[in-house]
């Protein structure tokens, strides 16, 4: 698929989006059986995200999700609000500042910082971050995508 | 001031370290994931993201956007460009020690040739550009490993360094998918040097 040359199926258009706008925040409580599922599934098996008394042994004070897991949910939390006709280009400032450690939730919010036309493409950058109880815990970074332009919009 | 403020001899243990900033660690050498991008694989991949997008799951849906088959979760490049934990004929452990590690893994430091031995190690950010999504049935790696920075730092979990990596995100038909720098932490747990 193309950027910018999707004229059919569901989902956002550029045209919609607003700077400012909020997306849908995404929440999960990190349990056990989340870090596990999390860990077979993205293959880093890294003990710190299963097992508590490695990863106090390391300094941490729990386990705590891993990367691949914290960065799929900023993917998610981008890809419910623009549906299936968007691109993600990049993802800038992926920063983990704590850890999110089993029995906490972490919830991933952002909003639309910017939007401009590039080579007749519909460019959208999205600030966003993951919080927890102790505050921004990855991030603040942004996600650029693209989305179609609707029929008949000059470029 | 104590004298552990004023050591700073395990900062002089990274000097080759930083001095190898701009090697590639890899010479252009790709590490391939263990496995090609698979529906099932991708499937597991969203379980516990409650991830619900029908280009990764629905092959219909992603024909009809262009696409051969389902595709890949963008941030998937981490997983699918990792190597397999075990090959025939190997041993995974070592020993029978209820918190054994395997003898081998991608996700530490142990392949660091230069340097102090560290045992702690935990990724710390990750910039990626994605050039386009990866299709069920690819097979993805990493391409070369270049060293971008190394920063000693003393942190509240112990003596390390800050090291950030680069690599091209390549598929078997050479074509690069992306690129990923990433960066991590390697250090001696504090009441284990």
């Amino acid at each position: 698929m193309s950027e910018g040359t999707v004229s059919a199926g569901t989902g956002r258009r550029f045209e919609d989006v607003e700077v400012g706008e909020a997306l849908v925040p995404v929440e999960y409580p990190l349990t056990v059986y989340r870090l596990v599922m999390a860990a077979g599934s993205n293959r880093d098996f890294n003990s710190i995200h299963h097992n508590s008394e490695y990863a106090r042994s390391t300094g941490a004070p729990e386990m705590y999700a891993n990367t691949s897991f914290l960065m799929s949910g900023w993917e998610r939390c981008v890809r419910d609000w623009m549906g299936p006709v968007g691109t993600i280009r990049s993802i800038r400032g992926f920063r983990m500042k704590s850890f999110n450690v089993v029995g906490s939730t972490m919830r991933v919010l952002a909003e639309v910082k910017g939007t401009r036309v590039e080579d007749g493409v519909g460019v959208v950058e999205v600030a966003i971050r993951s919080e927890n109880s102790s505050g921004v815990s990855v991030g603040p970074g942004v996600v650029e995508l693209t989305l179609p332009r609707r029929e008949g919009v000059p470029a | 001031m104590t004298a552990a403020t004023t050591d700073t001899r395990w900062q002089e243990e990274w000097q080759p370290v930083i001095d190898a900033v701009g090697r590639d660690f890899d010479e252009g050498a790709v590490t391939w994931g263990a496995d090609p991008v698979e529906r099932g694989a991708i499937r597991r991949y969203l379980e516990p993201l409650e991830f619900d997008c029908a280009l990764h799951t629905d092959p219909e849906v992603a024909r009809a956007a262009g696409f051969a088959d389902v595709t890949m979760p963008y941030t998937g490049v981490i997983g699918w460009t990792l190597p397999a934990m075990w090959q025939p004929g190997e041993q995974l452990f070592g020993t029978h020690d209820r918190d054994a590690q395997p003898v081998r893994s991608a996700i530490n430091n142990q392949d660091m040739p230069l340097g102090p031995r560290t045992t702690g190690f935990f990724g710390t950010d990750i910039d990626v550009d994605f050039l386009r999504p990866v299709v069920a049935g690819e097979r993805i790696g990493r391409r070369g490993k270049r060293l971008l920075s190394c920063t000693p730092k003393e942190t509240g979990v112990g003596r390390g360094a800050f090291l950030k990596w680069e690599s091209d995100v390549v598929t078997e038909a050479g074509e690069v998918v992306g690129r990923i720098r990433i960066g991590t932490y390697a250090y001696v747990p504090k009441g284990q040097s």
